[in-house]
């Protein structure tokens, strides 16, 4: 018993240590990771970035930059250098409502209505507090998320008070989370929604807004700070604006004044109105007299500063502030200068900060089209302007910034804090921009305004990335023209032959003592002043990336550095707004082809976007890119501009496809299923042509409850149009109530081996079907719910394998990817049949026939043949011991290489696993010789981990939604890049680097052995000569 | 330069004539001379079944070493290794060889001088020969077989296999 075993151990050891692991010395060079928290949510100040002074342990105080971010994730930045300081990434059906700060401690309010209390430490992120305030099911949503939900810290000690759904309005003890009381509204929220507290030490006010018939009114409710017991509540006689009801009250308190706290609103009959509130609520409504109000922003400084920006009627923009001066204790502090609505400027943007001593500043920023400035040397054409109020002097600073519209879009929301400086004062301010980027400035002296660092936030939103490779670099000019006469060329020779020593010298010097290009190291940096050119082995590609931001990106991949980035134009849609959504991204020239002008072409891509514009017309919308400079291929747009498009089709894509033919073309259809190709050229369309009777695609049609996916092929009828217009041949059918989840194409690469030889040395032939696509379906409707897998032959219809899969809790989480004949699929299995509950990962090879050598030659078969379902699958389940987001293999140039599964885990890892583990075909038993030949070891249920193979060593991968994988130009190399919240890159070996001299290769020893030979026969020749004559004496 | 003796070169016809050494081949010489002719048909008819019988010893001699051989090739185990390699070719090429020299080997069995090295000379043992030699070269190939070496499975061959492309191209 023992022996076996210990083979069993030797096995698997041996199964470890000959595959790919990663070194500690490669961390951090074959890869890089760039930790984001995603474009922050400007649309509400609850979850709106802002600046957070936080004292550390060592009395020093840290600027931090906290918010709340579209991806779901509470994040702070430095402001010092804009590194992530730490982020907490919530679940995705556990979306931030908002989120305040104190001092040390982040209070987070999230979930449905506000479900899950949490409190981080402000300096290092650690959750300090996890509260369930109700089961989610049972919150209330309001639109938008930040209404209803509130938290306010109680001066003075821990506690917190949480306003959840609306109605219920908790006091916790900040330390222990121990709910100290609770407070609902009889109405349970549905008349009453409030949406801010205020806390003072006779009565905490609650403020929200209640439904009359016809409009809505403000209510207030005190409660007692001791216990939550109900003082008063009433409406206040008032009319909110119907539009706009959550945002047009505010609640003010001015601690430094005599005052009580104030309601301030928009009324829509008498315009600005303020009602004084008192515990028995017995105050009295006052409307502003004389200039009249359309908006009041509450910059963040009205419930601990008593501040507020009010915007008349022309534009004109206040500060006011309640306190013991003016009229009824509010004072307009400062009327900003240039505010009036102009053409000139963009409508503002208003932020509150402090500054160290807690002082608050007002600050408005805002789009200067034409401006000049006179006094000082600065004239610019437009720019990014500021102005900078600090309250307690009423001073204000306006101040130039270089935003650059074109590679940033425009400015959507603006925090700042300030320092004094001098007399003076300066400040920092953060700017968010429409395309997820953020930018830090600082003002200094003058008119200056310098920037400290650029986020580019939007890559945690990437849609579609696709490597693209590089040109070598050009080393060796070319002589003279091509039709050079014999005599001049001979000349030119004998000239340049004058360099041949030195090239001789170099030679040898470079044989015997020159080093190679080493796998394990980073790729060496691309030469500042020529164009980028690739690394040895092509580890250095540009990674386009595309943004539902509106953004493209050229990513590095050897060191992740943004290479460049262009905002994508809206075309006519500028003039409404719009969004452009990228659908797909095409290589559709690489640096193999050939370009116009009969020299080897830069890398061009094909960005495939939808257009919807504000006014809801949707267009198709082409960017061809260079993808070496960002710069339009259809020279449209100026190097510095918004990258304008190709709106070639008015209205929605219905699906784009990539034809590979002697040309490159993108074809596009549209919903009438007509055909667009692009590059609209007589090459490609001939090429179209030409494959046009046998072309093949599929699409997904058919509502709810009928989802289909429909093989298409394409005709062209010129008399009624003359596009090719596409027509359904065959459907895949699916049961009634199955919805299709995702459509997962076969990965196609090249197929080094058509076989898979046996120790008998029969042969299982690969069922090489081109026209596969694994499909997975949900059928949340069926009893008990599940999920499915299809792998079909999409040209016929056919069903070539197909699983049913249990349902976690009613949905399904099914991951899969097909390459060559394998496909692999992983789902959570609940409790079937009285097994363990568990994450299961399936591996199927698919073979031609029944038996060994059964071929039916499927690569070139016709799809029609009735061969094609002649396939035998051989499958093997294993338990998986994480859940995971993304499941690829790895790619390589030729395909020799063995393939590795690459996915990443739900809690943030990226894994690799040998294909060998994976074989369908381990023995149950001990493996026989044979079997021992073919590297097969016996099954195990369980995967394994092993440490050495999580790819991503040390970094948090969060949230990975896409695994991308690309051949470098060594057969062993593959290029791994996982896009999700964060991006991460590395490159990985799975058969080791087999193609490159070994690291400890000692090319010294080498080159001595062989000079030593050399001189030993130098040396012995003569001798041994002379030992012959002796011998014929 | 080498230098050689060339006896043929030594002019002999003096020392022809001198008698042969006492007791030598006159006696002997006139001893058989009766039965010379009265025995020379029957001599040469045994001597021709000597020969013949010779032959047949050649023949089969391949097979004769195959017991031997085989266990030599036992010996030299399943690996392919320089030992046992150098016996499957041995085993391999020794029946061709042969086989290529089988005239001039049956060349001194012939019952005809000078021999014809003809096919048609003693053709019976010559089959037998080659029947043998094939023998010997089976158990190489068997040993080949056993040895892996032998493209029989279509694993073999899977290299050369060649697919073109589907008729119909699927968009993806």
């Amino acid at each position: 018993m023992r022996v076996p075993l210990l083979r069993a151990c030797l096995a698997a050891l041996s199964l470890l240590s000959t595959t790919y692991a990663l070194y500690e010395s490669e961390a951090g060079i074959v890869d890089w990771h760039k930790s984001l928290i995603g474009v922050p949510l400007t649309g509400s100040l609850g979850t709106a970035p802002s600046f957070h002074r936080a004292t550390k342990d060592d009395g020093w105080t840290t600027s931090l930059i906290i918010s709340a971010t579209s991806s779901n994730v509470l994040g702070a930045l430095n402001a010092e250098d804009g590194a992530v300081a730490w982020r907490h990434v919530f679940a995705a059906n556990d979306p931030i409502a908002v989120f305040k700060k104190q001092q040390s401690t982040v209070a987070a309010l999230s979930g449905p209505g506000g479900s899950t209390l949490r409190t981080f430490d402000a300096l290092t992120g650690d959750l300090l507090l996890e509260k369930r305030m109700h089961a989610p099911e049972h919150g209330t949503l309001y639109e938008p998320e930040s209404l209803g939900t509130s938290v306010a810290f109680v001066p003075g000690s821990n506690n917190l008070l949480v306003l959840t759904s609306g109605h219920t309005l908790a006091s916790v003890d900040g330390k222990t989370g121990e709910t100290l009381w609770k407070w609902s509204s009889e109405d349970q929220g549905s008349l009453i929604i409030y949406s801010r507290i205020i806390y003072t030490p006779i009565a905490i006010y609650l403020l929200g807004i209640a439904k009359s018939t016809a409009s809505f009114t403000l209510h207030a409710t005190t409660l007692s700070p001791a216990d939550g017991t109900l003082i008063a509540s009433q409406n206040i006689p008032s009319g909110l604006p119907p539009t706009s009801p959550a945002t047009s009250f505010l609640l003010l308190t001015n601690p430094n004044s005599t005052r009580t706290p104030h309601a301030v609103w928009l009324d829509t009959k008498n315009g600005l109105s303020t009602f004084n509130l008192t515990p028995n609520l017995k105050g009295s409504v006052g409307a502003w007299k004389g200039t009249k109000y359309t908006d009041v922003i509450d910059v963040g400084l009205a419930e601990e500063n008593g501040l507020f920006v009010a915007i008349a009627e022309d534009g004109q923009s206040k500060a006011i502030r309640l306190g013991d001066a003016g009229d009824k204790g509010f004072e307009v502090v400062y009327s900003f200068p240039d505010s009036v609505t102009s053409p000139a400027r963009s409508p503002s943007i208003y932020s509150g900060g402090f500054d160290k001593d807690g002082n608050p500043y007002i600050a408005r920023v805002f789009w200067w089209h034409t401006f000049k400035v006179n006094l000082s040397l600065i004239f610019h054409e437009q720019g990014g302007y500021i102005q900078t109020l600090a309250i307690n002097t009423a001073t204000c600073i306006g101040k130039v910034f270089a935003f650059d519209t074109n590679t940033h879009g425009v400015m959507t929301h603006v925090t700042h804090d300030a320092g004094p400086m001098g007399d003076q004062f300066a400040t920092r301010f953060m700017v968010s921009t429409s395309t997820g980027g953020l930018q830090m400035y600082h003002t200094t002296g003058g008119t200056k305004t310098r920037l400290d660092w650029t986020r580019e936030e939007g890559l945690a939103n990437v849609q579609v990335a696709e490597y693209v490779e590089i040109p070598e670099r050009l080393v060796i000019e070319s002589g003279g023209a091509d039709a050079e006469r014999f005599g001049d060329r001979l000349i030119r020779q004998i000239i340049e032959a004058k360099d041949f020593p030195r090239y001789a010298m170099n030679f040898a010097k470079r044989f015997a003592t020159g080093s190679y290009a080493s796998v394990s190291e980073s790729a060496p940096a691309s030469p500042t002043d020529g164009p980028l050119s690739r690394d040895a082995f092509g580890f250095r590609q540009v990674i386009v990336a595309a943004t539902s931001y509106g953004k493209v990106y050229g990513i590095d991949s050897s060191n992740g550095e943004i290479l460049w980035s262009r905002v994508l134009g809206l075309g006519w849609a500028a003039e409404v707004g719009g969004k452009i959504i990228p659908f797909k991204l095409y290589t559709t020239r690489t640096v193999a082809d050939v370009g116009e002008d009969g020299e080897a072409g830069t890398p061009q891509v094909v960005l495939v976007t939808q257009r919807r514009a504000d006014n809801t017309l949707v267009d198709t919308v082409l960017f061809h890119i260079d993808a070496m400079t960002g710069e339009d291929s259809r020279k449209q747009s100026p190097t510095a501009d918004l990258l304008q498009g190709f709106d070639i089709i008015s209205g929605p894509i219905v699906e784009a496809f990539f034809l590979q033919n002697s040309t490159r073309t993108v074809v596009l259809f549209d919903e009438y299923m007509q055909v667009y190709l692009y590059p609209e050229s007589t090459e490609s369309e001939a090429d179209f042509e030409a494959a046009a009777s046998s072309l093949h695609f599929q699409v997904r049609t058919g509502g709810p409850d009928a989802r289909q996916l429909m093989g298409h092929s394409v005709m062209l009828n010129p008399e009624l149009s003359k596009r090719f217009v596409g027509y359904p041949t065959s459907a895949l059918a699916l049961p009634a109530h199955e919805e299709i989840q995702s459509v997962i194409p076969s990965r196609r690469g090249p197929v080094a081996s058509i076989g898979k030889v046996l120790g008998n040395r029969t042969t299982l032939y690969k069922y090489l079907n081109p026209h596969l696509v694994a499909v997975t379906t949900a059928s949340p409707a069926s009893h008990p719910p599940s999920c499915a897998i299809y792998v079909a032959d999409v040209a016929k219809g056919t069903v070539v394998y197909h699983a049913v899969l249990p349902a976690s809790g009613g949905a399904c989480h099914v991951q899969a990817t097909l390459a060559e004949n394998w496909l692999v699929y992983h789902y959570f299995d609940e409790d079937l049949q009285g097994q363990s509950k568990g994450y299961r990962a399936v591996s199927v090879e698919f073979y031609e026939g029944a038996l060994v050598d059964d071929k039916i030659k499927s690569s070139d078969m016709s799809s029609f043949s009735n061969e094609t379902t002649r396939v035998t699958a051989y499958d093997r389940a294993y338990v998986s011991q994480h859940g995971i987001s993304a499941l690829t293999t790895t790619s390589t140039k030729f395909g020799v290489t063995a393939k590795d599964i690459i996915f990443a885990t739900t809690d943030g890892k990226i894994q690799s696993l040998p294909r060998r583990i994976f074989d369908p075909r381990r023995p149950s038993r001990k493996p026989t010789a044979e079997e021992v030949e073919e590297q097969l070891v016996q099954y195990e249920p369980v995967l394994p981990s092993p440490a050495q193979r999580i790819l991503s060593h040390k970094h948090e991968v969060a949230n990975v939604r896409k695994i991308v994988t690309a051949p470098a130009l060594l057969e062993s190399t593959s290029l791994v890049f996982a896009y999700g919240l964060d991006l991460f890159h590395t490159r990985i070996a799975p058969s080791g680097t087999f193609d490159v001299l070994s690291e400890n290769f000692n090319k010294a020893q080498l080159v001595l052995t062989i000079i030593g030979l050399a001189g030993a026969i130098v040396v012995t020749k003569p001798m041994v000569q002379r030992k012959r004559l002796r011998e014929r004496w | 330069m080498f230098t050689s003796l060339e006896y043929s070169t030594i002019d002999n016809s003096k020392w022809r004539n001198l008698p042969p050494p006492l007791g030598f081949s006159a006696s002997s010489g006139t001893s058989k001379g009766p039965s010379k002719m009265s025995g020379s048909t029957a001599d040469s008819a045994s001597y021709v079944k000597l020969k013949e019988s010779r032959a047949w010893e050649f023949a089969i001699a391949p097979a004769k070493s195959l017991p031997m051989q085989a266990f030599m090739l036992y010996m030299s185990g399943g690996g392919v290794q320089i030992f046992s390699m150098g016996i499957v070719f041995m085993l391999l090429m020794t029946p061709f060889k042969n086989i290529a020299a089988i005239n001039s080997g049956f060349a001194p069995f012939e019952p005809a001088t000078p021999p014809t090295k003809s096919f048609s000379a003693l053709p019976l043992q010559k089959v037998v020969y080659v029947l043998c030699n094939i023998l010997t070269l089976a158990v190489g190939l068997w040993k080949c077989r056993g040895m892996g070496l032998l493209p029989t499975g279509t694993g073999d061959w899977l290299a050369f296999e060649s697919r073109g492309f589907a008729p119909e191209i699927t968009l993806m």
